[in-house]
């Protein structure tokens, strides 16, 4: 993506075998087939559907989602497209807004038409936070809170035990209305962040609250009148609390006027989707409607004509059409008035022109409009910085981090943060680079228990610091692993067990007679091995522990005997030390 | 307050140190290891004259940062060189970073300037000039100053002064001079080319308890303005002492501040002239605010002096709940904009400030 207001998102993830896209964006700044992701990048010839496994779309701001009409009914898409419930209702909303600009305001032709915005909408398959849904038998997705917007998610996509998190835009400090991104020590193999605020230390939101709140208020008291351009839902609704809490401690009475029908819309959709906003809120819900306030009212058209000051909140947000338009020519001309941008606008529309400083703007109908009254912009837009990156990473315990959108090399520090304090690899690739990262899958099997009694018994008692080895037979047997002893294998398996048994010969020089050979080697072992049973037998053999030795004359050479030395296989340690030992010959006196 | 602006840092700092381009530095000083030097670039509503309000960017961004092994306790750019040095605990040795912003947001580690082992807690007190060569003066104690050629790492110079006090800040007056400043209170002017002769200040009132002081200077681009400017020392009680160096035999003023004593010591005490504001200084250290001065009706009566004005953000920025209140690290003043100053406190906060002149005074 380029540049931190206009990203394009859009991250194609391959996990065991299967394909995801996350997010759809558009971008912004061109008008051309750049604004699209370049979609060839996936499959040449094949058919996507085909290709894709699903599509996640984190929220509803166009530079993620922008793209998605265009992607399924003009490049051609059928699977699922998931995102969270408020997304799916605010989506469309927002792309057909979009596209009245771009068609009707701008003339463009290449472009999505508002039947294929519903007909991409019916693709698509809602989600709550935290519900695990499964795609299909190997592949599942689970959305988490991300705060940010109404209705973000960060994403959690699992096949088998491989799992990756998506943030898409976050933030980490709760505000007046939404809260902070959360998510469980889920330890996914690669978190892929959003990192464009991540070398900014914020201004603290009470200054900027502050600063907000008193241009608004000078205003007021000159007897001016503020337009408050906004979208149907997001900012709006968190610079309204701000109003309403100042205007009722500061006793102002100029009255405050929120655009019809956006009330009725912004109440419908946090009334649906109160559970997305933050603790306060659901508390004060409960005994009065946060979002019906007391100072603000609905606004009628005719009252942009009085006399006196005011505070509009009036849509569309970048005074490209509609309301907030039809206002800002009213007012534009008396410079005790004052017009705040609470965002982003695209390059067209009369809010870009303005807040580039133009004052001279040529409206329908070849009429000049001179611009006299006060133009501000203000950003409270909610995105994680370092400090919010590290606590998602802390939280999360991925084993790799992936960052987009940042310029490389000013990515160096951060990502050498993250590396030192976490102790992960972290990679920032470009647009179109692909990034290969290695996963260990856990494979579980099971052990059966006689096995594992019999293996804790032997050996050094069991540690929770240190790793035991043990012994057994691995079986592999319709997508099942299991761990038996070998005799239950062999069972299982309807095959024999053979048991190996090695002899060794050892020579050693002895003149005396065989029964006088064995009870030197007798007492000789005895002695050293004193840890180990070692027994003369009446028959004239010598057993250590369930090793046999037994002596008996060279055939050749009466000076020489010959020891038998012999042991099965589970005794292999014990018998090539005990026939190395006897090679070094016994002592010359014995008692 | 014209204006008044709050960050939070991820560390506290207790130096802010200004850097080209109006960047801005600072650096961790908590941990034993993994302290982040940070160069900053201040959002535009600092770097221009005028104050905007609800200029679209508004917050600091970080340029290049660096890992420090050590706390950073104090740092200084090189003049005319892309290097900056730092020095800090266990020992007196400094450390030399390179910093190429264009290249890479990395601060490298470039090499140590090591000094013999001192026993005590000290650390180095350091400044930086490039006249002859790119230089650092350095030193913990009085009879262990030296300046060192930063590249080549060559002793070029070394104080022969008696006396082993601990030193409290040190300066370059110009390319042969220094001014030394030890935590007695005792300040000293050096000449290089005569190592043996050593000029003092006359020496701050004795006092009945444990005292100590630090010295303010003014901030010049390269080293300090000569003599013309007087130099301040600050003690932990709350005596300012303002000299002449042309004439150190007397005392220019001496005032009494009523401030708390100190919580920490001296560790953080600090005092500095404004650059763009004659005779205006600030202090800091006692507790969570900043004073502000004008010193241009002081005399040496030893009266108590009122501050013009008070900062007291950082006392109200704090968490909350934990009890401490949290204490102003350092302070410096913006280099052009005349009333504008930058402080940092222990919780990590670091506020950009512009005060009002109060009414009845020019």
């Amino acid at each position: 993506g380029a540049g931190q207001d206009v990203g394009r998102s859009c991250i194609l993830v391959s996990i065991a075998g299967k394909n995801v896209m996350l997010d759809c964006g558009m971008h912004m700044g061109y008008n051309d087939d750049r604004r699209f992701p370049d979609f060839s990048y996936i499959t040449q010839n094949g058919r996507l559907t085909d290709f894709l496994d699903c599509v996640i779309i984190s929220h509803f701001h166009l530079d993620h989602c922008g793209a998605l009409p265009y992607f399924s009914e003009m490049v051609g898409y059928d699977g699922p497209i998931y995102m969270t419930h408020p997304t799916k209702a605010i989506c469309p909303i927002l792309l057909e807004d979009y596209r009245k600009i771009t068609v009707d305001k701008k003339g463009e032709t290449n472009f999505f038409t508002s039947q294929m915005i519903k007909d991409c909408m019916k693709k698509v398959v809602a989600v709550h936070l935290h519900q695990t849904v499964q795609v299909d038998e190997e592949l599942e997705i689970k959305a988490y809170y991300a705060g940010h917007v109404l209705g973000a998610a960060m994403f959690q996509i699992k096949v088998g035990c491989e799992s990756v998190v998506y943030t898409g835009d976050y933030n980490m400090t709760p505000d007046r209305h939404l809260g902070a991104a959360w998510i469980d020590k889920c330890r996914p193999d690669l978190l892929i962040s959003e990192s464009t605020y991540a070398t900014t230390i914020r201004d603290s939101k009470r200054c900027r609250e502050r600063d907000f709140l008193k241009k608004v208020h000078e205003t007021v008291e000159r007897g001016g009148k503020v337009l408050i351009p906004v979208f149907a839902l997001g900012r709006a609704q968190e610079l309204c609390i701000l109003l309403e809490t100042f205007w009722e401690r500061m006793n102002l009475k100029a009255p405050i006027y929120f655009s019809t029908g956006l009330t009725e819309k912004a109440n419908h959709y946090y009334k649906l989707f109160i559970t997305w906003t933050n603790q306060k809120i659901r508390k004060t819900f409960v005994q009065r409607n946060m979002f019906e306030f007391k100072h603000i009212k609905a606004f009628d058209r005719a009252f942009a004509d009085n006399p006196g000051p005011m505070v509009v909140f009036a849509t569309p947000g970048m005074l490209h059409a509609g309301q907030s338009l039809q206002i800002f020519r009213k007012w534009a001309g008396n410079e005790k008035n004052m017009v705040i941008m609470p965002g982003y606008c695209v390059q067209g529309t009369v809010g870009h022109k303005i807040l580039s400083g133009q004052r001279k703007l040529e409206m329908e109908g070849r009429q000049m409009l001179e611009v006299k009254m006060q133009v501000e912009y203000m950003s409270f837009s909610a995105h994680a910085d370092a400090k919010g990156i590290m606590q998602l990473i802390r939280q999360a315990e991925p084993r790799n981090v992936l960052l987009v959108h940042g310029e490389a090399k000013k990515m160096e520090f951060l990502k050498q943060k993250i590396e030192q304090e976490f102790h992960v690899s972290c990679f920032m690739p470009a647009n179109g680079e692909t990034t290969t990262i290695l996963t260990n899958p856990c494979i579980p099997v099971d052990i059966s228990l006689g096995l594992l009694k019999r293996e804790t018994a032997i050996g050094p008692l069991p540690d929770a610091k240190k790793p035991k080895l043990m012994h057994g037979t691995l079986l592999m047997k319709d997508n099942s692993f299991r761990l038996v002893s070998p005799e239950q294998a062999l069972k299982e398996l309807g095959l024999a067990e053979h048991q190996l048994r090695f002899t060794c010969r050892v020579h050693i020089q002895d003149p005396r007679k065989e029964h006088e050979t064995v009870l030197r080697v007798y007492n000789h072992l005895k002695g050293i091995l004193k840890d180990y049973s070692v027994q003369h037998l009446p028959d004239g053999s010598i057993t250590v522990e369930s090793i046999l030795i037994q002596a008996t004359a060279h055939s050749e050479d009466q000076g020489t005997k010959v020891l038998l030395v012999s042991w099965t296989y589970q005794d292999e340690e014990l018998g090539s030390y005990l026939t190395s030992l006897l090679k070094k010959g016994l002592p010359q006196s014995t008692p | 307050y014209r204006d008044l602006h709050t960050f939070e840092l991820q560390a506290p700092t207790r130096l802010i140190e200004w850097a080209r381009g109006n960047r801005v530095c600072v650096a961790g000083y908590g941990q034993s290891h993994g302290n982040e030097i940070l160069q900053l670039i201040p959002p535009p509503t600092l770097l221009t004259k005028e104050t905007q309000g609800l200029c679209p960017e508004r917050d600091f961004k970080v340029e290049c940062g660096g890992f420090s092994e050590r706390p950073v306790y104090s740092l200084k750019y090189v003049p005319d060189t892309s290097l900056l040095v730092t020095s800090g605990p266990p020992d007196n040795s400094l450390q030399v970073w390179q910093v190429s912003a264009e290249d890479s947001d990395v601060i490298k580690s470039v090499s140590t300037i090591a000094t013999e082992n001192d026993t005590g807690q000290s650390w180095a007190k350091i400044a930086t000039i490039s006249a002859r060569a790119p230089w650092v003066l350095h030193g913990s104690r009085l009879d262990r100053v030296q300046i060192t050629e930063v590249e080549s790492r060559k002793n070029v110079y070394t104080t022969a002064s008696r006396g082993s006090e601990e030193l409290s800040g040190l300066a370059f007056l110009d390319c042969n001079t220094l001014l030394l400043c030890c935590a007695t209170g005792r300040l000293c002017l050096a000449d290089i080319r005569q190592p043996q002769c050593l000029t003092e200040a006359t020496a701050v009132p004795s006092a009945p308890c444990s005292e100590q002081w630090c010295m303010g200077t003014r901030h010049g681009a390269q080293g300090l303005e000569t003599s013309s400017q007087p130099v301040a020392r600050l003690s932990s009680r709350g005596l300012l002492i303002l000299t002449d160096l042309r004439k150190t035999s007397e005392f220019l003023a001496l005032v009494k501040t009523r401030v708390p004593s100190p919580a920490s010591g001296a560790e953080f005490l600090c005092a500095s002239w404004a650059p763009a504001l004659e005779g205006y200084l600030a202090i800091s250290g006692f507790d969570g605010t900043v004073h502000v001065y004008d010193t241009q009706s002081w005399d040496s009566s030893g009266r108590e002096a009122e501050p013009i004005f008070i900062h007291k953000g950082h006392a109200f920025g704090g968490a909350g709940g934990s009890g401490d209140s949290p204490l102003v690290t350092v302070h410096t003043w913006h280099l052009q904009k005349p009333r504008t100053l930058l402080s940092a406190a222990s919780d990590g906060s670091l506020h950009v400030w512009d005060w009002v002149q109060p009414c009845g005074k020019c």
